[in-house]
């Protein structure tokens, strides 16, 4: 039974950003070690356990992991770059020199107690150190060891020792083919979002693999290609190459399958619209006062609209009606239209505009933070919503080493002057 | 050592043995009750992980990616952009707009662990009855995952769609790739939809976790705007310390120089040589060691400045202008330059790399025959993930699933097909099975 109180109040009061912190964690039993240097996905993998609850335990050498300094030139935070302070959260920061034998037989110690262990060394580098999953399943096979790479740990471009960049795998993945328009250049996506979806594929690697740990008490090692983590989501490409022989290219404004999807210029900038079924489409014809257009033999059905001297025929004749009005004024419209159909519009929206819709800030999509040491910070949260165990930030980002006397205390009983010994001798 | 490591991984990982280990996820049903791209990727993800999916459409006409595209777009009767997120699943026809049928989905949710849907938010629980808290009441333990543009709650939730454009548009994502000055680049991915069902797939399996662990189901959404808004890095950072747009810089990266996408002799590379140890590789292999000692090239705090940037891209673009991907990708490898050839789906095609490693995945379908597909992206040493099968036709498994699942008989199928709650496909290019087909592929 629904019971009296509406799905959306309901829901909305299940989700409450404001009382996130009074629920569990869904990961809190997990230790997860993020060794990751200088890679920005397996780093990312750590952040998502991490805000699932797990305590993830991020390793860097004593000097600080490179991702430290890594953002734009003409803004940092406390002198780390933002690229590190939006994405370090919720981890115990330590240091531990892999270089010294101490050192290894420390990052051993911690593996054996944890459950998870990310890394984005070149394929090999720590296996090299005696620190690879077959040396440390040995001593915990329950651990689930994952590896972020450009190739992969196998196949026969595996070796090639080159250091992964979101720019060659937005390359190798094909993304950037299909991406621009037909006579530029191939465009690559703005953000590292190969990172991105490589922290995504991991961490589903970690999560499915603990699962079946708890039936078969087993670890196993999980290999992540951040050039295969965006293949995965190039869709039909290489299928249609398969069946077809065609080769999937870059169509600018324009689309294969699905026409009007696009955007077009509004008074006051850019605008996404959509409605490519039949009914939706005779929605957007509707709103526009043009009801003959959704009868035009050139636009009546699916097959009609995505042939492509008509989708470019018909993105004039939506541009002539949305230049006239702003972005604001045509939602209102398409919001105020009875159906049947449903039309999707939205303003093209920069950064700074996106931060002015309440939408994002209702819904807890950002929070302003006011770090002790690094100042006042605005953070992007989680994706998800939980009704149960929500994720969360618990807190931003930590100097090199802070949690040093924390971790080494908990996982080892070091005191003050061990840890002030391994300092003096490098390792720490 | 490095090679015998390279032994190791490849037989640990032998794609040889994929199909004699276990699947991570056997003995999860995940009930897909969702169309297009975000749901059904979600439940698939799952599926490659060794879920079972059944994936619930309407009758006749069935998921509306069947009949999308051009002419030139379908294959067997059915359109290309229905395969990539429909593998491995149980297909079967039920209307949910039908009493009996909304009665079918709740018998089917109390039987499985994870639900998927991606309607507006409200519509499964107001207009089906089959809304989480209508299905947990048959089943407490169930992890019900709800895709949505804008989430459940909040102002744009009420009555408002969304596709992946929109997401690109509203999130920012667009207004920050791309070139200054141009109109906007509509990414050529559905990546809000690919990239949210991959997060999504996280959350459900988050819940899995706590439920392993609790035996507490719960409700999990996941908003394929706001998983845009997660991916931009230090965008909303540099918003709060600047007060500035970041801005739209091309295909140069903001952090790493140099870096560029350059044309050669037969399409284009991405070249990054980001630390100094590639930008000593860089030279040589540019020719151009004398550099080594400019100071405008000194450090990677030099060479990020826009004149020391810009030398070196007219430099990398001079040099691969005169020469084949092919040339280029060698040179690299052999200067320790990290390049990507910028590929196509023919190249995908052709990569023994990729096939070796089964991210391009050739099987043989009992309906559609040799199918050339992109495999799972995660690669599990003792479970691998895995593709089985190609989606099918609407309601192909409908006695399978009423029958093994549900066990209904014979009669009541066919009194449920009579009153069309359930159904199969129409007779039309999108639903129905390829020319020819003989049957094979039925379970019963």
């Amino acid at each position: 039974m629904s019971g009296p109180v509406p799905w959306y109040d309901w829901i909305r009061a299940e989700e409450d950003p404001a009382r996130v912190s009074e629920k569990p964690e869904a990961l809190d039993d997990l230790v997860v070690l993020d060794v990751s240097q200088g890679h920005y996905g397996a780093f990312l993998c750590g952040t998502y356990l991490a805000e699932l609850g797990a305590e993830v335990i991020k390793v860097e050498p004593p000097g600080g992991d490179p991702v430290r300094r890594w953002g734009p030139a003409d803004a940092t935070v406390n002198g780390t770059g933002l690229a590190f302070v939006a994405e370090a959260r919720n981890k115990y920061c330590v240091t531990l020199n892999l270089g010294k034998p101490s050192g290894r037989r420390l990052l051993k110690g911690l593996a054996a107690r944890a459950d998870v262990l990310v890394e984005g060394f070149r394929p090999g580098y720590l296996d090299g150190l005696g620190l690879g999953y077959r040396q440390l399943a040995r001593m915990n096979p329950r651990l689930v060891y994952v590896a972020c790479s450009a190739y992969g740990q196998f196949g026969p471009d595996a070796p090639r020792q080159a250091a992964e960049y979101d720019l060659t795998d937005q390359a190798l993945s094909g993304l950037m083919h299909v991406t621009g328009d037909p006579d530029g250049p191939p465009i690559r996506v703005g953000s590292w979002v190969s990172a991105y979806a490589q922290a995504a594929w991991a961490t589903l690697g970690v999560l499915a693999a603990l699962h079946w740990r708890e039936s078969s008490g087993r670890g196993q090692m999980i290999d992540v290609s951040g050039v295969e983590a965006l293949l995965r989501y190039m869709e039909y490409t290489v299928l249609l190459y398969h069946a077809t022989g065609q080769v999937r290219g870059r169509m600018g404004l324009y689309e294969l399958a699905v026409f009007p999807y696009t955007f077009v210029r509004v008074k006051d900038g850019y605008a996404f619209i959509a409605g490519y079924t039949d009914p939706n489409f005779q929605a957007i014809c509707r709103v526009m006062g043009r009801p003959e257009l959704a009868k035009d033999s050139r636009f009546s059905t699916t097959i009609q609209r995505t042939h492509p001297e008509h989708e470019i025929l018909l993105r004039q004749e939506i541009e002539k009606w949305s230049i006239t009005l702003t972005a604001d004024e045509i939602l209102e419209k398409v919001m105020a239209d009875p159906g049947p159909g449903i039309i999707v519009f939205g303003p093209m929206n920069p950064p700074t505009r996106v931060l002015e819709e309440g939408h994002w800030w209702e819904r807890g999509c950002f929070k302003k933070v006011r770090d002790p040491l690094y100042g006042e910070l605005l953070l992007q949260m989680p994706a998800w919503r939980m009704t149960r165990t929500p994720p969360r930030l618990t807190w931003a980002c930590r100097p090199v080493g802070f949690h040093n006397a924390h971790v080494y205390r908990k996982y080892f009983g070091f005191g003050p002057e061990r840890l002030a010994e391994l300092g003096d001798q490098g390792v720490l | 050592m490095r090679r015998e490591y390279f032994r190791w991984a490849q037989r640990l990982f032998d794609p040889a043995q994929i199909h004699a280990k276990p699947e991570a996820l056997n003995g999860i049903r995940v009930l897909d009750l969702s169309v297009i791209i975000f749901g059904p990727a979600t439940a698939d993800f799952l599926g490659e992980l060794g879920a079972e999916v059944i994936k619930v459409e309407l009758p006749g006409q069935g998921d509306v990616t069947r009949i999308l595209g051009g002419a030139s777009f379908f294959w067997k009767n059915v359109s290309l952009a229905f395969f990539p997120q429909n593998h491995s699943k149980y297909h079967v026809g039920i209307d949910m707009h039908k009493p009996a049928g909304q009665a079918l989905i709740r018998k089917l949710a109390a039987r499985s662990d994870v639900v998927i849907e991606n309607f507006r938010a409200g519509t499964c629980e107001e207009r089906f009855g089959i809304g989480y808290r209508q299905l947990r009441e048959v089943n407490p333990r169930l992890i019900y995952v709800a895709n949505t543009g804008f989430g459940q709650w909040g102002p744009f939730a009420r009555g408002r769609a969304s596709y992946d454009g929109l997401a690109q548009a509203v999130s920012g994502l667009t207004a920050i790739t791309g070139t200054p000055g141009e109109h906007p680049t509509k990414i050529g991915n559905y990546i809000g939809d690919w990239y949210g069902a991959s997060m999504s797939a996280v959350g459900a399996l988050a819940a899995l976790r706590w439920r392993d662990r609790t035996g507490e189901g719960q409700f999990v959404e996941m908003a394929q705007c706001e998983g845009l808004l997660r991916a931009m890095d230090w965008t909303w950072l540099y918003a709060g310390v600047t007060k500035r747009d970041r801005p739209r810089i091309g295909n140069r990266d903001p952090v790493f120089s140099p870096s560029g996408v350059y044309p050669c002799k037969d399409g284009f590379v991405a070249l990054v040589a980001g630390s100094d140890a590639e930008f000593r590789g860089l030279l040589r292999m540019l020719g151009k060691t004398a550099w080594a000692r400019d100071r405008r090239f000194r450090g990677v705090e030099s060479r990020r400045k826009p004149e020391s940037a810009d030398a070196l891209d007219g430099a990398i673009r001079a040099w691969c202008e005169k020469r084949t991907r092919r040339a280029i990708d060698s040179a690299a490898r052999r200067f320790g330059v990290p390049v990507g050839r910028v590929m196509t789906g023919k190249d995908h095609y052709e990569s023994q790399h990729l096939r070796a490693r089964r991210s391009v995945w050739e099987y043989e379908d009992p309906v559609y025959g040799t199918m050339v597909e992109y495999g799972p992206a995660p690669k599990l040493s003792a479970t691998p993930a895995r593709i089985k099968w190609a989606g099918k036709p609407v309601g192909f498994h409908n006695e399978f699933v009423l029958k093994k699942i549900l066990g209904l008989s014979d009669e009541e199928i066919q009194a449920l097909a009579v009153e069309g709650v359930v159904g199969k496909w129409a007779d039309r290019v999108g639903p129905k099975p390829p020319d020819g087909w003989q049957g094979e592929g039925s379970l019963l």
